[in-house]
């Protein structure tokens, strides 16, 4: 089984949104609804201000609580490692919108819970994401965590990445690089 | 001065979650009623053991407004639903992590436990209103197992009461939710909710007078979970400490909040007064005709109760959506 992640390197986005757009794109996700976000944090004391743009989206996480929180099984862990949601299963009963502690799902018109799935249709082609594609910035770098000549693998060498709400013991695998408000995460 | 401006782009999850509605509000307001009438009148049931077994039951109409009580709750867990079609697959699994999955098997279970119990109590009297000869005739051997279906029926309706609770508290992701006391609560409140519906709907003097005297200890416990559930947010780390603030702000888009304080600490309290000043009139002659006044008292305690169970509820479920672990 591969492990999939993806490295955010704060430093290097540019607030394009140009990923946010690409995901509904490929995804067709529905009017008035994201599968990932930009988030801008401003933080310090006039005048002295730091700004960080953090893309957000479901951290595909290892110990996930929306899996244990879903009745049907449709909310699951794919052979792949990442985390699914079996539309045909789901009942809409939005437990795991609750349990996610990174607000990364949502449910759709249709009445089913909907997150972003690293495009998992793409990297069985062997392709990236789609918003890892799109990034101008180069900003967003996915791949394998478990070959240690991946770009993420070296990246993660040297940096000292961190997650969002590690205290939570999610063990995201969405991790972020040259971050600057690593307790802000 | 520390400033923070956050943009987020997705607006549906931002800033906070609003999932659940007055729907689940209703279904864990009615789920609780029905657990607690199934409690209370268990014990009204199995309290005298040594009359005939055919006499023994105390509290018949209970049960079966339980019954209903829990089934219209049902029905608004599947209005929320987005896809209730798929129930089905909720059937076909048991996910012993999933509360949902608990509530999935563990509803239709009290459901079919409760209908049970109504065959059990009918009295002999009434069995030919059953219309169908089958059901009177299951209805009749039910009656002689009446004690060990009150004793099941008392085991779920304390399932179906903390259950709910436990539902919540499960969520780690909401602070004001993720609460050791939550489920003890819910299920005082249940209780004391299902207490105070036997006093409404109780003919005897008897017991009306008996689940008076329970509400109070109830009513009693109730406040003080209530204040160790707050007193346990406030003493914890931030998240937790920030998640009771929508409590204690009189802000206006608050005001629900401040309501259901209003009610539950001291509308609640009122209710209390009023049921013990109803004991000690009563204290000496229990047996004794109530006046219509006593009557309208004891009622209008009983609604008061049977309301703060339903805010306590509104509040929770709306307030904890407003939490969150992360600091924006
Ligand atoms: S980020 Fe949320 S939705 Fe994604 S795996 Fe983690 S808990 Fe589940
Ligand atoms: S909304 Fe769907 S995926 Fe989420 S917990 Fe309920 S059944 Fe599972």
């Amino acid at each position: 089984m591969p492990k999939y992640v993806m490295v955010i390197d704060v430093e290097r986005c540019i607030g394009c949104m140009a990923c946010v757009i690409a995901c509904k794109k490929e995804n067709n996700v529905a009017d008035g609804y994201f599968r990932t976000r930009v988030v801008e944090e401003v933080r310090g004391e006039f005048p002295y201000l730091k700004m960080e743009l953090r893309s957000e989206l479901c951290n595909h996480c290892e110990n996930a609580p929306c899996i244990d929180a879903c009745p049907t099984r449709a909310s699951h862990r794919a052979k792949d490692g990442t985390v699914q949601i079996d539309k045909k299963k789901c009942i809409g009963c939005k437990a795991c919108i609750l349990a996610c502690p990174y607000d990364a799902r949502y449910s759709t018109p249709e009445g089913v819970a909907d997150k972003c799935t690293f495009c998992e249709h793409r990297i069985k082609e062997g392709k990236k994401p789609a918003c890892v594609e799109t990034c101008l910035g180069k900003s967003r770098i996915f791949g394998d965590l478990d070959d240690p000549n991946s770009e993420v693998s070296q990246l993660l060498k040297k940096h000292d990445a961190a997650v969002r709400l590690e205290f939570a013991g999610t063990k995201p695998r969405v991790f972020y690089i040259n971050k600057k408000f690593a307790g802000g995460l | 001065m520390i400033e923070i401006g956050i943009t987020g782009t997705n607006t549906i999850t931002f800033p906070y979650l609003e999932v659940w509605d007055w729907r689940i509000v209703l279904y864990l307001f009615l789920g609780g009623l029905s657990a607690g009438m199934l409690v209370m009148c268990s014990i009204a049931n199995l309290r005298i053991p040594k009359q005939p077994v055919e006499e023994l039951a105390q509290c018949v109409r209970a049960p079966l407004i339980a019954f209903i009580v829990l089934a219209v709750g049902a029905l608004f867990i599947i209005f929320d639903l987005g896809s209730p079609f798929n129930l089905i697959w909720g059937y076909l699994t048991f996910q012993p992590l999933s509360l949902m999955s608990w509530g999935t098997w563990g509803v239709p279970i009290v459901l079919f436990a409760n209908a049970l119990y109504i065959l059990a109590v009918i009295p002999k009297d009434q069995r030919h209103r059953l219309k169908f000869s089958f059901l009177i005739k299951i209805s009749e051997k039910l009656a002689l197992k009446m004690r060990p279906i009150a004793k099941l029926n008392f085991a779920l309706g304390i399932f179906l009461g903390i259950y709910t609770g436990v539902l919540l508290s499960s969520f780690s992701a909401i602070p004001l939710w993720n609460n050791a006391t939550l489920p003890i609560l819910f299920l005082i409140s249940a209780l004391s909710s299902g207490a105070a519906m036997i006093v409404i709907i109780a003919k005897k003097a008897e017991i009306k007078f008996l689940f008076t005297k329970i509400d109070i200890w109830l009513i009693v416990a109730e406040l003080v979970v209530i204040a160790l559930f707050f007193y346990g947010l406030y003493t914890s780390t931030a998240p937790y400490k920030k998640a009771i603030e929508p409590f204690f702000s009189l802000t206006s888009e608050h005001f629900i909040f401040t309501v259901a304080l209003i009610a539950i600490f001291l509308l609640l309290p009122l209710a209390l007064r009023i049921k013990l000043g109803e004991l000690k009139e009563f204290q000496n002659e229990v047996h004794e005709e109530f006046t219509k006044a006593q009557i309208f008292r004891m009622n209008f305690a009983a609604v008061l109760v049977i309301a703060g169970t339903l805010i306590l509820r509104a509040a929770i479920v709306y307030a904890g959506q407003l939490t969150k672990l992360s600091p924006y």
